[in-house]
């Protein structure tokens, strides 16, 4: 019995940690700094205790002296050691290392210089082809010239290099436990170990290296190596900003875990954020992208690879690097058989997407709600508007005209903060004071001040006529609802970035609305529609959805499980744990679609037994969010090329670095 | 008898509530949660608002202190001021802070003092505030984020059918098979059957069913398929479309037969894995009780050995099985996490773990607690079972 029981819980460690290995680095997620931190200098109103009186005081308390965490590092803040790193990494070896089943060529396609994709057309040398970016190809021997010059020499004998007082180059690798990183990472320690570079690495758990007050975000790494994920809009501010920088001084915020300050840099990748002109937003990235890889503060590696499985008699998949196969939907045909079937690797946690955006319940999402747009290939393409045009200073959807500030405004500063105008202050939501600053039309400096004046955005977004699944037109009542439901504070929405930033919203008829933006504030991606709508005359009990408080939406099983929506597919039933059966819709748009049932299996976390399905030929779809990034892409890859199933290796947008903290404590 | 129980009861109750406390002290404490998902959620182009952390903390209750945060999922209290006789009861009890950092409080008597925390949070600032009705009255509160918003106890109840079936239907055919080949290798000790099945027993025991589940998979799943052989399915408890498999023909999707169909694989798998260790278990109980006396007088009687083996014997050997029953009641109800993993099962096994992943505490906490009690009442079950089929044993 013991015996049982002993390999039982072995067993059962075992394989919890593989599972958990195995969903847990979502190591690819971005990281967004929480601010759930001690203040270091703080301006507090403090709210009376006692109830009897209501006072405010205000209180000053003095600020400790923090650790500023701007002593250049020892040994990477020499830009001739970061080089030599670079120069020393045989990256073909990496992906090698861990893509060693792709032909040469497929592997070439992963490589990395810049933050950005080759693939992206923000990439510099897709803009200009003389762009000036640093290449560092392996080179050992110009490693070894760059670190002689930099006092890093090789003593006879050694194959560590040391510095004039003796001290060894050895330097702290940190990335996550995943096997895929440590398989890399070995190559990596041993490819600068030629150069006489010592690594020392340490796999830790990505809670961890992740964790909201530990490893990456408190800047704890000399080298620290995770993945961004790239998005049709290249990376913001908060990668490469000066004001970016995670110090304590500004309780960890940013993601500037570099400490990188280029001035240049800094600037343009702010102003790139904050103008519409899409060709001069391609000549700041440039400028970044440029500096970014001269400087050689964060070294890229390569793009990781993915691919979307499916059956072979399933015709009209679109697989994408940005945009889900779901979003095809509409255009599938299966031969022989009316029911296709997609494997999820988890279920949707709710249908009610204001407050989910996890990618399964995303891909749901598409199948009852439709899309406005598709993010094909790093870009944007219009669906459901109007004249297949998105909305444009070019064809006046859009208008972006100075217009005079007045105390009581809602204004956008340059730092793209939002706050409201009082007695000459910028004051957010919490009482905060912000910058002074903004841009005006020009693109120039302006002191944000009663009487100034700014640019604002007023965009008409228009639509096709439609109509809901059960047959009712989309009607203005339901725009207006979308809006007040996104913007209501008990929602539960996730966000409430781009309410904030609207000064008015207007339905003007069945089809379209009109968005009028703070004073101040330049989205690059103005032209996508922010609000969605929801049947305002669906029944609900004995009233419509839009006599029900919006707070109340979230835990409403209509919006939350069988939602109705404008898409190409309707929820006909949704077994908890196991399967969501969709039907056509044939009241959609674009008309009913050919395919008529389509069932979303869940095999929760169990790639391995969703690809095991499809070889058996009982799925018809693993997306690239299910197949992961393991064994199983490898499965399904090489299944593909014997022809059984198709599954084209794609470079996917997230991509893999190394960072090199350039301060220290 | 009664007393025994009641005091048995009571500690039943402390031992959970203890458990309780601990698992949910450690899950809060664990890295991950809402507040990082929240982050994850958000684009790189920005970091959360202030104010959307601060309303995610407000909703999960993550702004208050770890025992009143307890307090509020074990019993559903305090909801907000207490008010007795229309005077509010310390209404400056502080339960919380929303946000870290340092303040002073200034009172009407211009007496201050400092806090290390810039938003504290009173008692009375949870008025209005969604709690659940508590543990204690069953209700486990709503999921955070495997099932946004849907109530623990309806995530549960889908999967407990599943896990029953599964569990249920292992358990008896691993006990009704090793029931025989235990007597028989007993009673043949050292036989070629003995040897066999005792090989088999450590390979069984041996062999994790994440391994045996995957080759089982493979070999009966993929490659019985590819041979045109009558195969089993890869997973699920049951098929999304109809499929014609050579010789038994064409199987109607969710059907009985279809039901059927899709236990095989997981069953046997679960079946071999525990067969091991009850075999083993009876064989040697079944060792132990032949040679005692009795067993000895009865044959000197003149009995014939069938009867000696299955009455005298065997009866007896049953005696401490009894007690391996306390283990079933929870696995009946917990599942096997591996084994449902592999054949995606839809069972409360990996909705455990699965809501471990996603930091779904609520979740994990009921599986937690509920799998807890089910162990500690197993226990006392079985001990009062050991008394009725032992007469040799009294509670006191």
């Amino acid at each position: 019995m013991k015996t049982r029981k002993l390999s039982a819980v072995l067993g059962l460690t075992a394989a919890t940690s593989m599972i958990l290995a195995a969903c847990a680095a979502p190591a690819g997620t971005p990281i967004v700094q929480t601010v759930v931190v001690k203040e270091t200098e703080v301006v507090v109103e403090t709210k009376e205790v006692e109830k009897v009186v209501e006072k405010v005081v205000e209180v000053t308390v003095p600020a400790p002296q923090a650790a500023e965490w701007t002593t250049p590092h020892p040994i990477l803040s020499d830009i001739r050691v970061r080089q030599a790193i670079a120069h020393c990494t045989d990256r073909s070896a990496l992906i090698g290392s861990v893509y060693g089943y792709l032909p040469e060529e497929e592997r070439s396609k992963l490589f990395m210089d810049t933050f950005i994709p080759k693939d992206s057309v923000w990439y510099a040398r897709n803009v200009d082809p003389n762009a000036n970016i640093v290449d560092y190809p392996f080179d050992v021997e110009k490693a070894g010239q760059l670190l002689d010059e930099a006092g890093w020499t090789l003593p006879e004998g050694a194959r560590i290099r040391v510095n004039d007082k003796k001290e060894p180059l050895a330097l702290r690798f940190t990335t996550t436990n995943a096997p895929f990183r440590q398989t890399w990472g070995a190559v990596f320690v041993s490819s600068l170990q030629q150069c006489g570079i010592q690594l020392l690495p340490s796999y830790i758990p990505g809670s961890i290296w992740f964790g909201g007050n530990s490893g990456l975000r408190r800047r704890d790494f000399d080298i620290g190596a995770f993945a961004w994920v790239g998005e049709p809009e290249p990376p913001g501010v908060t990668l490469y900003a000066c004001d970016q920088i995670p110090t304590p001084a500004n309780n960890w915020n940013g993601q500037n875990y570099m400490g990188w300050c280029n001035e240049k840099a800094s600037q343009a990748i702010k102003q790139a954020n904050n103008t519409l002109d899409d060709a001069e937003r391609k000549r700041l990235y440039t400028i970044v992208q440029e500096e970014f890889s001269k400087d050689m503060i964060s070294l890229p590696l390569f793009q990781r690879l993915e691919a979307t499985a499916y059956s072979k008699d399933l015709k009209g998949l679109i697989p994408d690097p940005n945009e889900y196969f779901s979003a095809s939907a509409d255009q599938w045909e299966l031969a022989g058989k009316d029911t296709v079937v997609i494997a999820q690797g988890q279920e949707p946690a709710s249908l009610f997407l204001l407050q989910e955006s996890a990618a399964v319940a995303v891909v749901v999402g598409q199948l009852v709600f439709g899309v406005f747009n598709t993010s094909y290939n790093y870009g944007f393409q219009p669906v459901l508007y109007e004249g297949d045009e998105f909305p444009s200073l070019d064809n006046g959807g859009a208008v972006n005209a100075e217009v005079e500030i007045k105390d009581g405004d809602v204004v956008v500063n340059a730092d793209g903060d939002v706050g409201t105008l009082k007695d000459g202050k910028l004051v957010d939501i919490e009482g905060k004071e912000l910058g002074l600053t903004g841009k005006n039309l020009a693109g120039e400096d302006v002191q944000i001040a009663a009487g100034a004046k700014l640019p604002q955005l007023t965009v008409t977004y228009k639509f096709k006529p439609h109509s809901w699944s059960d047959g009712e037109p989309v009607k203005k009542a339901d725009w207006e609802l979308g809006y007040k439901v996104a913007c209501d504070r008990e929602s539960g929405a996730v966000s409430y970035f781009t309410c904030d930033r609207v000064v008015s919203y207007e339905a003007l008829d069945d089809n379209s609305y009109k968005v009028v933006y703070a004073a101040g504030y330049q989205p690059p991606q103005y032209y996508l529609a922010p609000f969605g709508y929801y049947p305002s005359h669906r029944k609900i009990g004995d009233k419509t959805l839009a006599e029900i408080e919006p707070k109340e939406f979230k835990n409403l099983p209509e919006l939350t499980d069988t939602p109705l929506g404008t898409g190409p597919y309707v929820i006909k039933s949704w077994e908890r744990g196991q399967r969501i059966t969709l039907e056509a819709n044939p009241n959609y748009w674009k008309g009913e679609p050919k395919v008529k049932n389509i069932v979303v299996q869940i095999f929760d976390a169990n790639p391995a037994g969703a690809v095991a399905a499809l070889l058996q030929g009982t799925v018809d779809v693993v997306g690239k969010e299910t197949l992961g990034a393991g064994q199983e892409l490898q499965t399904v890859i090489e299944e593909n090329a014997k022809g059984t199933i198709v599954a084209e290796p794609i470079a996917s947008p997230t991509w893999e670095h190394a960072d090199f903290n350039l301060n220290i404590r | 008898m009664l007393n025994y129980l009641i005091r048995r009861f009571a500690v039943i109750v402390t031992m959970a509530f203890v458990i309780s406390f601990v698992s949910f002290a450690l899950l809060y404490a664990a890295p991950g949660g809402p507040l990082e998902q929240l982050a994850s959620m958000q684009s790189t182009t920005r970091r959360p608002d202030p104010d959307e952390v601060e309303r995610i903390m407000k909703r999960y209750d993550l702004d208050l202190d770890i025992g009143i945060r307890f307090l509020r999922w074990l019993i559903g209290h305090p909801r907000g001021s207490i008010v007795i006789g229309g005077q509010e009861i310390s209404p400056n009890l502080q339960v919380g802070c929303l946000k870290p950092g340092r303040a002073q409080l200034v009172y009407p008597d211009g007496r201050i003092e400092e806090i290390n925390c810039a938003k504290p949070v009173y008692l009375r600032d949870l008025d209005g505030r969604p709690v659940s009705n508590g543990v204690i009255m069953l209700d486990f509160g709503r999921s955070q984020q495997l099932a946004r918003e849907q109530p623990v106890s309806q995530l549960i109840n889908t999967r407990l059918g599943p896990t029953l079936l599964l569990m249920g239907l292992s358990t008896f055919l691993a006990i009704a098979i090793a029931i025989p080949i235990g007597v028989y290798s007993a009673v043949k000790q050292y036989s070629r059957f003995d040897y066999f099945f005792t090989t088999l027993a450590f390979f069984g025991s041996g062999m994790p069913t994440l391994f045996t589940g995957v080759m089982g998979i493979l070999i009966f799943a993929l490659i019985f398929k590819d041979l045109g052989l009558p195969y089993l399915p890869a997973g699920l408890a049951t098929s999304n479309r109809d499929v014609a498999i050579p010789v038994f023909g064409l199987i109607r999707a969710g059907t009985v037969p279809d039901r059927i169909w899709h236990l095989i694989l997981p069953v046997s798998v679960l079946t071999f894995f525990s067969l091991a260790g009850w075999t083993r278990f009876i064989r040697s109980s079944m060792l132990e009780v032949l040679r005692q006396d009795y067993v000895r007088t009865a044959r000197a009687k003149g009995l014939i050995e069938r009867v000696v083996i299955m009455k005298h014997a065997l009866r007896n050997a049953l005696i401490p099985f009894v007690t391996l029953l306390a283990g079933v009641l929870p696995s009946l109800f917990g599942g096997a996490i591996i084994t449902e993993s592999v054949f995606s099962w839809p069972g409360i096994g990996k909705l455990f773990i699965n809501s471990l992943t996603a930091s779904d505490y609520p979740v994990a906490i009921a599986y937690l607690l509920i799998s807890t009690f089910l162990t500690l009442v197993g226990f006392l079950v079985s001990d009062v079972l050991y008394t009725i089929v032992d007469p040799r044993i009294r509670m006191s």
